[in-house]
């Protein structure tokens, strides 16, 4: 079924420019925090807008599959994950909106670029990116082999938020006049972490579009 | 509209006193695949049927309004010359078993005493069977009966057969319901690549053939067009409650 | 429960037996006739008796030379006559199967075939021979060949609605007028089944004597003009049989043979090019 087959590249290639999209907007929101790059982090503002409306452009596509081409089976549960991945890069993507929004408009650069190494935002933000990336490749290439690796740099994310709360909790109360940075780099450290999560999300997806195995809410991390 | 090409103008068909298709308005534009669905005996194959005044054939049958062709009405046409026009296939294969695929796919000039040179023959068996890709299937085995092809490939040697009159429009009813999944979906393809060169109008029992193929959808209940509308649209958000009760299998 | 069984069992062996066995009684008739006629006819058949006719009494030899081409110009004539009008008959009635004519034709086929042969001869006879003057072999073609019509037009029009109606759709679709449909397609289609009918309805009329007695009379001698009284086969079985001549009797016993012959290969021919000849639907 030819025509079958055309529709799903359209999909695909839809998700994919998607995803490079929010990943590029991580990157730069990334160089845009560590070096304090103003105007990166409009950039990164102005383009969310359209990852949105990739976001709808996605539904529609999807929409239109599944009325047109009452799909079965593993043309199935990609269109089903596909709509599900586009909703968490979506929420990725405002994520990084906010800690761009962060740069800009908070008066903390001093502050961050001091606390900076100590809770290790660089390698957060590695992290991340590994993530994003890594199941990118997962998906375009079919392959659910390394989704072990990626939901294992989740922990890794997950400890280094952990551990960045713990010393912010310390710090500020030694020094309380700098309380509102410290509560925005609290904040802005509980979105990556929440990115992080939402990665994890998609590559449940991804394990159930490729395996039909649902990975969702198991107590267990493999 | 310049890109129509047949605009039926409260068109009726009817056996006796029974109207079975009821003032029926309906514009079909140029080189697109419209499907015509509805419940048995709403009259699509009738209305079908009436398009190349092949209704007209059966007993006690007769038709009332206009079906323009190109601007012309087809009722006051000689029926011969619509019907080399308009090209139909019908439901279960019908290949004429007494002559080979050759003259099957030129059967429409024979058979009806047009003359064709050997060359200008040869080129249009070539040609139809190429675009209905069963020339490579059938080129070395051009003078055996077509009755030994499989299900698929006799239909597609009626299409065959049908587009070698080089008609404007092409019928088909239910051309692929006496047909296994994969004969159906070679034909289904061969919509695609026919809708370049020729308007298609294809009755449908088969609510996702008509989803996947066609451009634009009738509805059709009781001999009443109920909705007529883009096919994303009608599958997606149909305007009428009776086709969403139809497509989503609530009609009873 | 098994007894029942069982009974059921013993009864249907019973019943096949019973029907193997009846069956057999209806083929043991042929055979004994084919039997005791090639017994009775065998020594008589040789080059000169097919191609001798008839000696005047007394004198030993003769065959039946002049019956046997009297026999085949008047079926030929006959089947040239009934075949025509006999297949677009059955056309006619297999494409209107409703309506008052189609109806009345119907009846009349019927009621035709079973008028009995000799009521046909003296028709024939009033008809034919009693306007034109004399006994022709032209009037017994014509006497024939009422005979066959019914047998063509029915097989004609049996075979004729055994084709799916998808074939005369698949014509009209492409635009041909209802000659066509049933010259081009219909006919050719629909060719063994027809074909079967005409061989079948010619093995049938070649035996009969009924109605050749009033029309072609019979001819001591050769004749190939239509218009003047003929020998057939069964006319010479007729006169020849109940003579007192030996000789005629001998030959009346060759002709026997000879007819039947003629009349079981034909069958056989039928049955092969049906079966050659068919189109697979």
């Amino acid at each position: 079924m030819k025509q079958n087959e055309q529709e799903i590249q359209v999909l695909k290639e839809d998700i994919n420019q998607m995803w490079k999209m929010v990943i590029s907007q991580l990157e730069k929101v990334k160089h845009s925090f560590l070096n304090n790059d103003l105007n990166l982090a409009s950039e990164v503002i102005q383009t969310e807008n359209k990852v949105n409306a990739f976001e709808l452009r996605v539904d529609d596509d999807c929409e239109n599959y599944i009325a047109l081409y009452s799909p079965v089976a593993i043309d199935l549960r990609l269109v089903l994950s596909i709509m599900k991945i586009s909703v968490t890069l979506e929420r990725i993507g405002d994520y990084a909106k906010g800690i761009a929004r962060h740069v800009k408009e908070e008066n903390c650069a001093s502050f961050n670029t001091m606390v900076i190494e100590q809770l290790e935002i660089e390698r957060m933000f590695d992290a991340l990116l590994s993530m994003m990336t890594d199941s990118f490749v997962a998906f375009t290439n079919e392959s659910s082999q390394h989704t072990g690796k990626i939901l294992s740099k989740d922990k890794e994310v997950n400890e280094i938020y952990h551990q960045s709360i713990r010393q912010l909790t310390d710090y500020v109360k030694v020094h309380p006049e700098e309380a509102h940075c410290i509560l925005m780099m609290t904040i802005l450290l509980r979105n990556m972490e929440r990115i992080g999560d939402h990665c994890k999300n998609i590559v449940e997806e991804i394990v159930f579009y490729l395996e039909a195995k649902v990975l969702k809410h198991e107590g267990k991390t493999e | 509209m310049e890109n129509t090409i047949i605009k039926t103008v409260n068109y009726s068909s009817f056996f006796g006193t029974h109207q079975v298709v009821k003032n029926v308005n309906m514009e079909i534009s140029k080189n697109t695949v419209t499907a015509i669905m509805g419940p048995s005996g709403c009259g699509k194959t009738t209305f079908l049927r009436g398009i190349n005044r092949m209704h007209e054939l059966l007993p006690d049958a007769r038709s009332e309004g206009e079906i323009l062709l190109n601007g012309e009405d087809v009722m006051k046409t000689h029926p011969i010359l619509v019907r080399q026009k308009v090209g139909m296939v019908f439901q279960r294969p019908n290949p004429f078993p007494n002559l080979s695929i050759a003259e099957n796919v030129v059967a429409g000039y024979q058979l009806n005493g047009i003359k064709l040179s050997k060359s200008e023959k040869e080129q249009l068996v070539e040609e139809s069977l190429t675009n209905v890709a069963l020339w490579k299937e059938v080129k070395d085995v051009l003078s055996k009966k077509g009755t030994f092809l499989s299900g698929g490939q006799q239909q597609r040697l009626c299409i065959a057969r049908a587009i070698a009159m080089k008609p404007s429009v092409l019928l088909f009813d239910e051309p692929t319901s006496a047909l296994d999944p994969i004969s159906t979906a070679s034909v289904e393809e061969l919509f695609m690549k026919l809708k370049q060169d020729y308007s298609l109008v294809i009755v449908t029992h088969n609510m996702q053939q008509a989803a996947r193929v066609s451009d634009k959808t009738a509805f059709f209940m009781m001999g009443e067009l109920v909705e007529f509308s883009d096919t994303k649209k009608m599958f997606l958000n149909p305007e009428k409650e009776e086709t969403q009760n139809y497509i989503t299998g609530r009609f009873s | 429960m098994k007894n029942h069984l069982n009974y059921r069992i013993a009864k249907t062996k019973v019943m096949q037996w019973l029907v193997y066995l009846l069956a057999f009684l209806t083929v043991l008739p042929l055979v004994f006739i084919l039997i005791y006629i090639v017994k009775a006819a065998i020594g008589a058949i040789n080059w000169d008796f097919i191609v001798n006719i008839p000696k005047p009494v007394g004198e030993i030899g003769g065959g039946i030379a002049n019956a046997l081409l009297g026999t085949i110009i008047i079926l030929f004539f006959a089947t040239i006559i009934a075949v025509p009008i006999g297949i677009l008959t059955g056309v006619y009635l297999s494409e209107n199967k409703t309506g008052k004519l189609s109806y009345w034709v119907g009846m009349c086929v019927d009621v035709l075939q079973g008028i009995p042969s000799i009521v046909i001869g003296i028709i024939a006879y009033f008809w034919l021979v009693r306007p034109l003057g004399s006994f022709s072999a032209i009037s017994g073609s014509i006497a024939l060949a009422i005979m066959m019509l019914p047998i063509i037009i029915r097989s004609t029009e049996e075979t004729l609605k055994l084709l799916p109606n998808s074939l005369k759709e698949a014509g009209y679709a492409l635009g041909m007028p209802s000659h066509r449909v049933i010259l081009r397609i219909i006919i050719p289609c629909g060719f063994s089944g027809i074909l079967s009918g005409v061989m079948l309805a010619v093995a049938r009329v070649a035996g009969e004597t009924a109605p050749l007695l009033f029309t072609a009379f019979g001819n001591p001698f050769i004749e190939t003009n239509l218009g003047k009284p003929m020998q057939t086969l069964p006319l010479l079985i007729f006169n020849y049989a109940t003579s007192s001549y030996e000789e005629w009797q001998n030959l009346a016993w060759g002709a026997s043979i000879v007819l039947l012959a003629m009349v079981l290969s034909f069958n056989l021919l039928t049955k092969l090019i049906t079966r050659k000849w068919k189109i697979q639907l």
